[in-house]
């Protein structure tokens, strides 16, 4: 329990602190907010009357006290170039992330494992070599690059798959999708909305194949050289001796071993999707939360930008708690640490 | 440590690794040689020849040229030098700042320990490459701030790596026993502490050198990187887009760069844990 | 082996399932959804930065001029009349040109159904003068008289050309008085999707950054009812993938597609690529206060430096026209008769050598997130570096490129580039005197040049303008002649508007004096 406690507690620290940190660096640097708010015409007397209405001309330990005690209220402030409030705006996104994620690590999950097991297997041969330079390629290749070739080659030339966009434009007037999570694919086929689930699935493939790419590096590596390391254990060896069948060995014992540190790695790569999204929203134009941060950044709306990155800390805190959380209940001696 | 790496022969252990290191040679050759390899070095620094906008690969212009009419291939081999730069730059401020305050913390323990692994905990509480992209929004686009901000980045895991480094080393006997005869800390630092640090250290640099571009190269694709006429990859990732249905060339080309740089480095950075580390190599 | 039997086993069969299964979806044909009838689609990068039609100022003006009405339109360069009646059938105004009276038209309605009364145009009036995004072009209104409800008279402090401010895209809407007392309780009122507006469309939906969904007015004034009752609009960041979205057929129509595209869709049969006049032009300040740059014959010498037909040709990819100043063609005071400058690089070495001037180094600074700035900014560079002068680019997000340039005026760039336009369609009162006259904190005349002929010449003109427009054009082509002469600019290109229509479809042409605007009650199949 102290433990706990201990990790919330520190969490808070870290919460308050990089909100800080992000706070700062948005008042240090100057920029006019008018450009956001009002337009690229903006006049003197209106940047300055808006810089009164956002309260940019009080001290900054003013200003930051204020920022806190909304957030903790749930006011995470109005975006300066929607006019929408932050927490809406990230509330109406995050669904069509989270789903692109889920897509992306399951892929990666299933087949990286897959293929790092299988590579294990047959190590040394043409099998394992294929696939040991699939996953360093896969965590070498830029995220942005790899979407532009997909696109490129399966919309643009072979015209397989949809270039951009969640769904087609048209869905909403012929199968419209009634919400009852928020998560359109899930929510049309709870619905029995198949039409919109094969829309929304064709769409997804790109994008989700995309952000799948370096997790699925990272975890066929980890499986593979886990499982190496595993089978060279003594036990194992011992296990053999004593006759137990291979295929007892392998799945009983072996895996099993093997596995729990690939939770870790798949909670801190699904971490690393988050800024991943970043490029791979931008590039496919899907409507989450990667392609309002980098509109966020560019048009230097920080209201947005300091919600984005409080979320983002939030998300990278919550991950790791889980991850944290499922690897001791597979290895006790983790919270020992 | 001389020992170990006086045989370089494990940069060609397998076929992977050597193609690697041929890569990576190249890489770093274009890098410096750029003026003397490119076959239209003037284009490649960022003269424009209006004349020859949109070619595609063929004969004349072996990877085609971009909008403004250079040559890809040359403007591609200018453009390992914003790379290298970055890379080497990132990393090696990194590794400077994050290895002293490592020291300090690892050597001093207490509350400088405290403080300097609390801050660490920090910067690395952010999702990577987040802090960078927030950094670099409000200082402005550009290389010098891109760097800045990768730096800001980067340097938590140095310092986390060689605290934990330089704490077990200070708990050995030898060490105890060295500090408590009166030596140095200098000297203790030095001699005991950095000597068994280098090992990981220098894996961790290689493993970064390539994620590094590939951070580099994203910043500059969202545009808050180097800026034109700058030969960056990314930059030019970026500038291809566009034109990426029909021009195709000018962002598959330059992206295969990065990707090329990233993954060289990668494997190079394997075979470099893999040779110091040999209970992994046995397998 | 054994470990081969081992593996014929769940888990690739498993991988064996998930395979076929994202084959299949690969392979599948979706069955194309049918068109929704009577909705017309469009994507455009116009993004909506308030749905307030007193505060608007910026890109929404592309849905607004379907939701809201001036009293009049202003019709596109070369036809007469000038105006068409919107809001008010008729106007006349004082020989003094200091008073102006609008006879509103019967029958029109807001989308609540109350009706568009003198009392309505007052409030929007009198509203937009204070707390307006654009209310400085009522600068010349002193008071707004409503002596019946279909009239409006309007007494200005200085004559003023009326009917061209009362129809300006941004400021001018007349708003339901409702809604204006709404907005004043909360100043979100609007942004939810909200419109108090009397135009052919109304907001049906609104998803921020993703979407918005006009449904057509029934009970709109004009006799013409619009051939689409739904206009569903796809917000999408970038010019490439609303072009990609037209030619794969997600949407009908799509607009800011990039200039680099045109080329390729000039080929497709499916489409015309029709060119127009657009408001926006380039222009690049010299930092006049720094010098040798404070010597006019240095930065008469710059000028020659440039090969303009290439900046146009990269810059535009070969649409656009080499600037005449900073009045674009098409724009009252454009005098086709002011000169250009020419390339002639011998001659402007020479120059600079006899003022004296070395290894000049320059400092030219742009916005990064345009992209034909990013294109044509380094042909001035190689210009520059081929009459001896250094040039060092900068490219900055334009915030933070303005933000510097007012900032610290003595050590900022020595030369800025950015793409401009008119409020609406006066650039005597607007480029004329916002880019060149001088003034004590700089806003737009970012040349910090400080000229008191040109000054006076501009004031002139500004306050014939509004009763003796020939009179005014004498004087606003002296003060053009003048910045010929004294170059504190560069005159770069004025900017052609390239709408690519799918033939399929008959939509409204460009107008000049509503840039950023669409008008989708035009919309027809052809």
């Amino acid at each position: 329990m102290r433990i706990l406690w201990n990790r919330l507690s520190s969490a808070l620290l870290v919460l308050c602190a990089a909100s800080f940190i992000t706070f700062t660096l948005a008042r240090v640097i100057p920029s006019d907010p008018a450009l956001a708010y009002i337009g690229p015409k903006a006049t003197a007397a209106d940047s300055a009357k808006l810089r009164i209405t956002l309260g940019l001309d009080q001290p900054i330990p003013v200003q930051y006290f204020k920022y806190v005690w909304q957030t903790l209220h749930g006011n995470w402030g109005y975006s300066l170039s929607t006019k929408q409030p932050v927490l809406q705006e990230i509330i109406n996104r995050l669904p069509a992330t989270l789903e692109l994620i889920f897509f992306a690590m399951s892929f990666a999950v299933i087949f990286g494992v897959a293929m790092g097991v299988y590579a294990a297997k047959y190590r040394g041969r043409l099998q394992d070599s294929v696939i040991r330079i699939m996953a360093i390629a896969g965590v070498s290749m830029p995220a942005f690059w790899l979407g532009l070739l997909l696109q490129m080659l399966f919309a643009g030339r072979l015209t397989w798959f949809p270039a951009t966009g969640q769904f087609d434009i048209d869905l909403k007037y012929e199968n419209p999708i009634s919400k009852v999570t928020g998560f359109p694919i899930f929510d049309s086929i709870i619905t029995g909305n198949f039409a919109a689930t094969l829309n929304g699935l064709h769409h997804m493939v790109l994008p989700a194949l995309t952000l799948s790419a370096y997790s699925f590096g990272l975890l066929s590596r980890m499986a593979r050289a886990n499982l190496l390391e595993v089978m060279s254990q003594d036990y194992i060896k011992v296990a053999r001796a004593y006759g137990l069948s291979e295929r007892l060995v392998f799945f009983k014992l072996a895996l099993r071993n093997a596995l729990p540190p690939i939770v870790t790695v798949t909670g801190l790569s699904t971490a690393y999707l988050i800024t991943g999204t970043f490029f791979v929203e931008q590039v496919y134009n899907w409507p989450g939360i990667g392609s309002f941060a980098v509109n966020s950044l560019l048009s230097i709306d920080y209201p947005a930008i300091m919600g984005i990155t409080l979320l983002a800390a939030v998300g990278y805190l919550v991950i790791n708690f889980i991850v944290d959380l499922i690897h001791s209940k597979l290895d006790p001696r983790v919270w020992m640490r | 440590m001389k020992t170990k790496l006086a045989g370089l022969s494990f940069l060609f252990k397998d076929t992977l690794t050597t193609i690697a290191t041929v890569m990576m040679s190249i890489f770093i050759g274009a890098a410096i040689f750029a003026p003397w390899i490119a076959p239209f070095p003037k284009e490649g620094a960022g003269q424009t020849n209006v004349d020859n906008i949109y070619i595609g690969p063929g004969w004349h212009h072996v990877l085609g040229t971009d909008e403004l009419g250079r040559d890809l291939l040359s403007r591609i081999i200018y453009g390992a030098r914003p790379a290298l730069l970055i890379a080497l730059a990132v990393v090696g401020f990194a590794a400077i700042i994050g290895t002293l305050l490592g020291l300090i913390a690892g050597y001093r323990g207490g509350w400088i320990d405290n403080i300097i692994m609390r801050v660490s905990e920090l910067f690395l509480s952010f999702p990577p490459l987040l802090l960078s992209l927030v950094a670099v929004t409000f200082l402005g686009p550009g290389l010098v701030n891109a760097l800045i901000a990768l730096i800001i980045s980067w340097w938590p895991w140095y310092a986390r790596l060689i605290r934990v480094e330089a704490s077990i080393v200070r708990s050995k006997p030898y060490v105890e026993i060295s500090a408590a005869m009166g030596v140095p800390d200098r000297i203790i630092i030095v001699r005991h502490i950095l000597r068994n640090v280098t090992t990981p250290l220098i894996v961790q640099i290689a493993a970064d050198l390539g994620t590094v571009i590939l951070a580099a190269g994203s910043l500059a694709f969202i545009g808050l990187g180097a800026q034109p006429p700058s030969a960056d990859w990314g930059l030019m990732v970026a500038q291809g887009r566009n034109l990426i249905f029909d021009q195709w060339w000018i962002s598959t080309f330059s992206g295969l760069a990065i990707f090329l740089a990233v993954l060289s480095f990668n494997i190079i950075g394997d075979a470099l844990r893999d040779h110091f580390d040999p209970r992994i190599a046995r397998q | 082996m054994s470990m081969k039997t081992a593996f014929s086993s769940p888990r690739v069969r498993l991988i064996a399932v998930v395979s076929t299964a994202l084959l299949a979806v690969a392979s599948l044909s979706i069955p194309t959804v049918a068109q929704g009838a009577g909705v017309f689609k469009v994507a455009t990068s116009a993004a909506v930065t308030t749905w307030d039609p007193v505060q608007s100022f910026s890109t929404e003006a592309f849905y607004m001029t379907n939701i809201y009405e001036p009293l009049l339109w202003k019709n596109p360069d070369g036809i007469t009349p000038e105006y068409s009646p919107a809001l008010a059938t008729s106007w006349t105004s004082s020989k003094d040109g200091k008073t102006w009276t609008f006879k509103l038209r019967a029958g029109a309605t807001f989308h609540d159904g109350s009706p568009v009364n003198s009392a309505a145009v007052k409030a929007s009036f009198d509203s937009s003068k204070k707390i307006g995004g654009a209310g400085f072009i009522w600068d010349p209104l002193k008071s707004v008289e409503t002596p019946s409800d279909d009239t409006v008279v309007l007494t200005l402090s200085y004559a003023a050309p009326m009917d061209l401010i009362a129809s300006s895209t941004y400021g001018a809407y007349i708003v339901n008085p409702k809604a204006l007392a709404a907005v004043a309780a909360d100043s979100k009122y609007y942004e939810s999707g909200k419109d108090g507006g009397s135009g052919p469309y109304t907001i049906s939906s609104y998803k921020a950054g993703s979407s918005v969904v006009l449904s057509a007015y029934g009970k709109h004034w004009a006799t013409d009812k619009p051939d689409y009752s739904t206009i569903d609009i796809s917000i999408v960041p970038d010019g490439i993938t609303a072009q990609q979205m037209m030619t794969s057929g997600q949407v009908d129509w799509s607009t800011n597609i990039p200039l680099t595209s045109m080329a390729t869709l000039k080929k497709n049969k499916k489409y015309s690529v029709i060119t127009y006049k657009s408001p926006f032009n380039y222009v690049g300040y010299f930092n006049t206060l720094r010098a040798p740059l404070n010597n006019p014959v240095v930065r008469q010498a710059l000028s020659m430096a440039l090969n303009y037909r290439d900046i146009t040709a990269i810059g535009g990819q070969g649409y656009g026209t080499q600037a005449r100043g900073v009045v674009p063609a098409g724009i009252y005071p454009y005098d086709p008769a002011i000169p250009q400058y020419s390339m002639a690089r011998a001659k402007a070495k020479t120059m600079l050598d006899r003022a004296g001037v070395k290894d000049l180094k320059i400092k030219i600074t742009y916005a990064s997130e345009n992209s034909a700035e990013a294109r044509f900014v380094p042909l001035i560079k190689d210009a520059f570096a081929a009459i001896g002068v250094t040039a060092e680019v900068q490219g900055i997000l334009f915030n933070q490129q303005w933000a510097a340039a007012k900032k610290d005026p003595a050590n900022a760039q020595d030369l800025f580039i950015v793409k401009y336009w008119p409020t609406y369609s006066d650039a005597g009162v607007d480029n004329l005197w916002s880019l060149f006259h001088s003034s004590t904190k700089p806003f737009f005349n970012l040349s910090y040049w400080k000229n008191a002929a040109y000054d006076k010449l501009v004031d002139d003109a500004i306050e014939l303008s509004g009763s003796d427009k020939a009179a005014a054009q004498k004087l606003y082509s002296q003060a053009m002649m003048m910045l010929y002469t004294e170059a504190p600019g560069l005159y770069l290109y004025d900017e052609a508007q390239v709408s690519v229509v799918p033939k399929k479809f008959s939509i409204p042409k460009y107008n000049i004096n509503y840039p950023f605007s669409a008008f989708f009650a035009g919309v027809k199949l052809s």
